[in-house]
């Protein structure tokens, strides 16, 4: 759904199975797109393999990581290089996220305070992770504009707060393109209406067997010139796997090196 | 010219009614003991306030790269990338008169962990033997010992001990990001435990030896945030940072130099602002007396009106009943000041020197990021108390001047004649 949820998606690796091309209709319902969307992209689990790219001011780095996903629930990152921290791990169950350090063997709850930081360097927070399954609960959505946009019929969405829900963002704007009905971008606005992130998203082609966006680009809006760009490598859809594989003996275990 | 002898009635007048004089005398002393007494509690609490403030922790004044504050980040040190050449700085600083102590700082954020539990921490990179000359968390600890570099030992807050559950001796994990943006983590040992009060700050700082910390987030050496400063006197840390503002040379990037009152102005201007209201206080409490006075005063020249009236009726003019009730005053004003300065200012010296502990009344107090003991300390304010002297004699003025003008304007004829 909204840019978060594409993240996961993302995450997950997740590609949507190319559909046939479903007529616009005007009155389509907004959280019916949205939800179809997110289908297409997310699968019910999956397995890939990602790059991480995170250019800031003072560094560039990137990262390979092995992702494996179950609904919205559960996901499991792993780093596999740069070697100097390969099995450093990132573990989502349900609210939770568990990070494994290899280095010193441990793993550590992020505490709710910490939601908020950079996960793994990156411009994407803990909360991206965990609070994409919840958008569509803690947002109202509509379509704010239905029709051509540089010549590609798309839909944007409005995402506002519903009253009384505690929230990151002010309002998020997404759009999504008609024809093979793939996000091409998401804006985070603040509590004030500033822009404060954009997340592109190109590079549609098949893998898995679905159409998918294969690389995520995410624009700080403070930070001129900084991004992280995802991109995948490879994915499978609806593999083998169930809820008890997101656990913590296999976020520090399966090939994580020990010290 | 003749000596005028109304000072000398008005004084012989006051052993007339002795029980009036003492009371009138009391209100004024009281107003003025109390004047003195809240005007110096006041400075002992903004002594406390600063000195704590300042010497607790952050120490009188601060250096920084231009840029650091107040996003603190970690790239933004001092000399930015090239860094610069710490040694020199110290010893430019140490030089200054008012200067009692330098130390070097790099701090970071990131991740403390302890089996199931973590919390956000800051990281506080000293050099520890410099620490403990400038600032007094560090000594004595709690518990435990300072660390010592290269040792992966670290010294952290009761408060995060205790949420934490861990204690001298036991493992601590630190997550963070090094500047060259890889994730770094690292396993350390409890050395020791301190406590500054500040809970925010005992919940969430870790002290480590800089080198450590330096090492921990990828920052060379000479690579550092913050130079601290102690100063004798907080009074004088904003002259001496103008006078290191104008030493300290660091080529590569602008740096600032910025005393207490500018890095926390809320508290120096909530310190300007209790001075402020000396002046009012010194003005009710003199303005109740005064009603009091005026009262009484007022009684004094009723009861005593056939007298007056004598005088006038043998030739003396209202300007000399005036003067006679006027000098009463004065002389009440004189004999009140003396009385309450001898019982108040050996109480503010013992108060300074051995101020009773206020824990029945209530608990630590954190204000403006200071800790505030509860111990009725006072300090001192000569200025203000010399207003509240003048304010004394100024009031029992005042406060008589209406009942002598009433007094003057008896009617000498009807009062004698039987009234």
């Amino acid at each position: 759904m909204s840019g978060s949820r594409t993240f996961v998606a993302v995450l997950a690796v997740v590609a949507a199975a190319a559909q046939a091309p479903a007529p616009a209709l005007a009155q389509t319902d907004a959280l019916e797109i949205i939800d179809r969307v997110d289908r297409m992209l997310r699968g019910d689990s999956s397995h890939g393999t990602f790059t991480m790219e995170v250019v800031t001011e003072n560094w560039d780095r990137s990262m390979t990581m092995e992702v494996w996903s179950l609904g919205t629930d559960y996901s499991l990152v792993r780093v596999q290089a740069p070697r100097r921290e390969a099995g450093t791990a990132t573990l989502k169950a349900e609210d939770d996220i568990w990070n494994y350090l290899p280095k010193v063997d441990r793993s550590i709850k992020i505490p709710a305070s910490m939601m908020g930081g950079s996960w793994m360097g990156s411009h994407f927070t803990n909360d991206d992770l965990v609070k994409e399954s919840r958008l569509i609960e803690d947002y109202d959505v509509e379509i704010a504009f239905e029709g051509d946009a540089d010549g590609v019929a798309v839909w944007d969405f409005l995402l506002t707060p519903k009253p009384e829900v505690p929230v990151v963002w002010g309002s998020i704007e997404y759009r999504v393109r008609q024809g093979d009905y793939m996000p091409l971008w998401t804006k985070f606005y603040d509590e004030d209406g500033e822009l404060a992130r954009t997340m592109e998203h190109s590079a549609f082609t098949e893998m898995g067997g679905r159409l998918l966006p294969a690389v995520m680009d995410m624009y700080p809006a403070d930070k001129p010139g900084e991004r992280t760009t995802m991109r995948y490598e490879e994915i499978d859809f609806d593999i083998d796997v169930d809820p008890s594989f997101f656990s913590l003996r296999n976020l520090q275990g399966g090939r994580g090196r020990r010290r | 010219m003749k000596e005028s002898p109304w000072p000398r009635i008005g004084w012989r007048n006051l052993g007339r009614n002795r029980k009036r004089t003492v009371l009138t005398a009391l209100g004024l002393g009281v107003g003025y003991f109390a004047c003195v007494f809240v005007v110096g509690w006041s400075e002992g609490i903004m002594a406390e306030l600063v000195e704590n403030a300042t010497s607790l922790v952050t120490g009188q004044i601060e250096i920084h790269d231009a840029e650091y504050r107040p996003d603190r980040s970690l790239y933004d040190t001092i000399g930015g990338r090239e860094g610069a050449d710490v040694e020199a700085l110290l010893r430019a600083i140490d030089a200054d008169e008012a200067v009692v102590a330098a130390a070097p700082r790099v701090y970071a954020g990131g991740l403390v962990s302890s089996g199931e539990a973590t919390s956000a921490g800051m990281f506080l990179g000293v050099d520890p033997a410099r620490e403990v000359a400038l600032t007094r968390f560090l000594d004595p600890l709690v518990a435990g010992a300072l660390p010592v570099a290269g040792r992966y030992e670290l010294v952290i807050g009761e408060e995060m001990g205790r949420q934490l559950a861990v204690g001298v001796g036991d493992e601590l994990v630190l997550v963070g990001s090094g500047a060259d943006g890889s994730m770094a983590n690292d396993l350390y040992t409890v050395a020791g435990i301190y406590r500054t009060g500040l809970v925010e700050f005992d919940a969430s700082t870790v002290v480590m030896p800089i080198r450590d910390l330096q090492e921990f987030v990828v920052l060379a050496p000479d690579r550092i945030h913050e130079i601290a400063v102690a100063t004798a006197e907080p009074d004088l840390a904003t002259d001496a940072a103008r006078r290191l503002s104008d030493v300290l040379d660091v080529p590569a990037r602008p740096i600032v130099v910025a005393s207490w009152a500018e890095l926390n102005p809320v508290l120096a201007e909530y310190v300007a602002l209790a001075q402020s209201f000396y002046w009012i206080i010194i003005v009710i409490v003199f303005a109740v007396a005064a009603f009091g006075i005026a009262n009484t005063m007022l009684m004094a020249t009723f009861e005593r009106r056939r007298e007056f009236a004598v005088m006038l009726a043998l030739g003396s003019t209202p300007r000399a009943v005036v003067g006679i009730v006027l000098s009463e005053a004065l002389a009440i004003g004189a004999v009140s000041l003396a009385g309450s300065a001898a019982f108040t200012f050996p109480l503010m010296v013992w108060l300074s020197n051995a101020p009773p502990s206020l824990e029945w009344l209530y608990g630590n107090v954190t204000l403006q990021g200071a800790l505030l003991t509860p111990t009725l300390r006072v300090g001192y304010n000569v200025p203000a108390w010399t207003w509240a002297s003048v304010g004394l004699l100024v009031t029992a003025l005042l406060s008589a001047l209406y009942p002598a003008a009433r007094a003057a304007r008896i009617p000498p004829a009807d009062t004698l004649s039987g009234l």
